[in-house]
């Protein structure tokens, strides 16, 4: 694990080098769950941060006071309830999407990201490294999801839609387009699929880079 | 309460909803721990127990304590449920305890058996997620005995899923991978495979 020195770096860390899913293969069950549209991975992403920075926030808040035997507890409690938050507001204001994410914004809670920042940074970190942690490994998780979901959606349903009401949309004429469909891709193996390619590549240019380096 | 009905929701959920396969339950140990079958099938069947346990007792918590009290004492029996998901990771986190005490007294060579996968369990997303799934279906909402086989079914899913990985795994030792995908790359692609197979449940006992 790369040492970040500085709160900037420790943000970028979780960016590229530490990216939660494609370096640190953590959180793989929502990775592979809401990944079939990019719209999905947003919102998810979007939830995951939230939940991410507040529960760095008040563990780092803590930190001094929590004894270590209950610290895990006081952690899946935290998350539990800012969870609770998240998985209210998503109902209230994007209701569609968040039916079909169904119980993955409440399993936000066992997501190994959330617990693994708290335990390894925010613990033992200043606020603002903390804080630093938790956005780059959000935007992390969140940019992954974005990956793998635009992947499965171009060649699944041959377009991008990014919240229609907004006229974010954009999609290959569908008379052309459904013939050719892999409509395996947004189906579950074309996940497993996905994710894995993906993983390879991106250990492949980790080991090209390393030997360049070196 | 006929026997059919809860033989068609156990089949569901082992074959055509499989945990691991269809709705991506329980991924981490599945990467995790399908290295070799028997450590596989150990973890299988420590999460189908703690499963039904937990399934059974979120439902009665859910069913018997939170909607009466609602209606009793605030007027509308869904205004407690903004409890639910503190309540359900508690109830795992002290089953799975409770589990591991009582194994360890009474049983001490399943405990043993068991050994590290107990407390790992807690973070292990199927579980939680089968007493979602079942807080969240009607048919399951209405039904004790079939929230029961639905959380032992899911469990039972989940064991076959990383038995049989653990099978694939062990021969794929021998084989020249490239070196990329070693390890976890190598693994989903397999899983590809295997959902690729389950897929072919789809549409059983609809």
């Amino acid at each position: 694990m790369a040492n970040a020195t500085t709160d900037l770096q420790q943000f970028k860390a979780g960016l590229f080098e530490n990216n939660p899913v494609l370096v640190q293969l953590l959180g793989m069950c929502p990775t592979l769950a809401v990944s079939n549209s990019i719209e999905n991975g947003l919102v998810m992403g979007a939830a995951v941060i939230f939940v991410l920075v507040m529960s760095n926030l008040i563990t780092s808040l803590l930190r001094n006071r929590i004894q270590a035997h209950v610290r895990i507890l006081i952690f899946t409690l935290t998350i539990a309830t800012f969870v609770t938050i998240a998985d209210m507001a998503l109902k209230a204001y994007v209701f569609e999407v968040s039916k079909k994410l169904g119980p993955f914004v409440p399993l936000i809670i066992v997501n190994c990201i959330i617990i693994c920042r708290a335990e390894v940074v925010a613990i033992k970190s200043s606020l603002r490294r903390s804080l630093a942690d938790a956005l780059g490994c959000g935007i992390g998780f969140t940019m992954a999801l974005c990956i793998l979901g635009a992947i499965r959606e171009l060649l699944g349903a041959g377009g991008l839609t990014v919240f229609k009401d907004w006229g974010l949309a954009w999609h290959l004429d569908p008379k052309t387009f459904e013939p050719h469909a892999w409509v395996i891709m947004i189906m579950p193996p074309g996940a497993f699929l996905t994710l894995g390619i993906v993983i390879g590549v991106v250990n492949q240019y980790r080991a090209r880079k390393a030997k360049g380096g070196a | 309460m006929d026997f059919t009905s809860l033989i068609a929701v156990f089949l569901g959920v082992v074959l055509v909803n499989n945990f691991v396969f269809a709705q991506f339950l329980g991924i981490c140990p599945f990467l995790g721990v399908s290295k070799n079958v028997s450590m596989a099938f150990g973890m299988g069947c420590a999460v189908t127990f703690v499963m039904t346990i937990s399934g059974v007792v979120t439902w009665v918590i859910v069913h018997l304590i939170l909607t009466p009290l609602g209606s009793r004492f605030l007027g509308n029996p869904e205004s407690l449920y903004f409890l639910k998901y503190v309540i359900f990771i508690m109830v795992i986190a002290s089953m799975v305890q409770l589990v591991e005490m009582y194994l360890k007294k009474f049983f001490p060579s399943l405990y043993t058996a068991f050994g590290v996968f107990l407390p790992l369990i807690t973070t292990n997303c199927a579980i939680l997620g089968a007493c979602l799934l079942i807080d969240m279906n009607e048919v399951y909402q209405s039904s004790l005995v079939k929230s029961a086989v639905f959380a032992f079914g899911g469990g039972v899913g989940f064991a076959m899923a990383i038995t049989i990985m653990a099978g694939i795994r062990e021969h794929m030792r021998f084989s020249d991978v490239p070196k990329a995908l070693r390890g976890a790359g190598i693994t989903l692609l397999t899983a590809c495979i295997l959902a690729l197979a389950f897929q072919g449940f789809a549409g059983i006992g609809k």
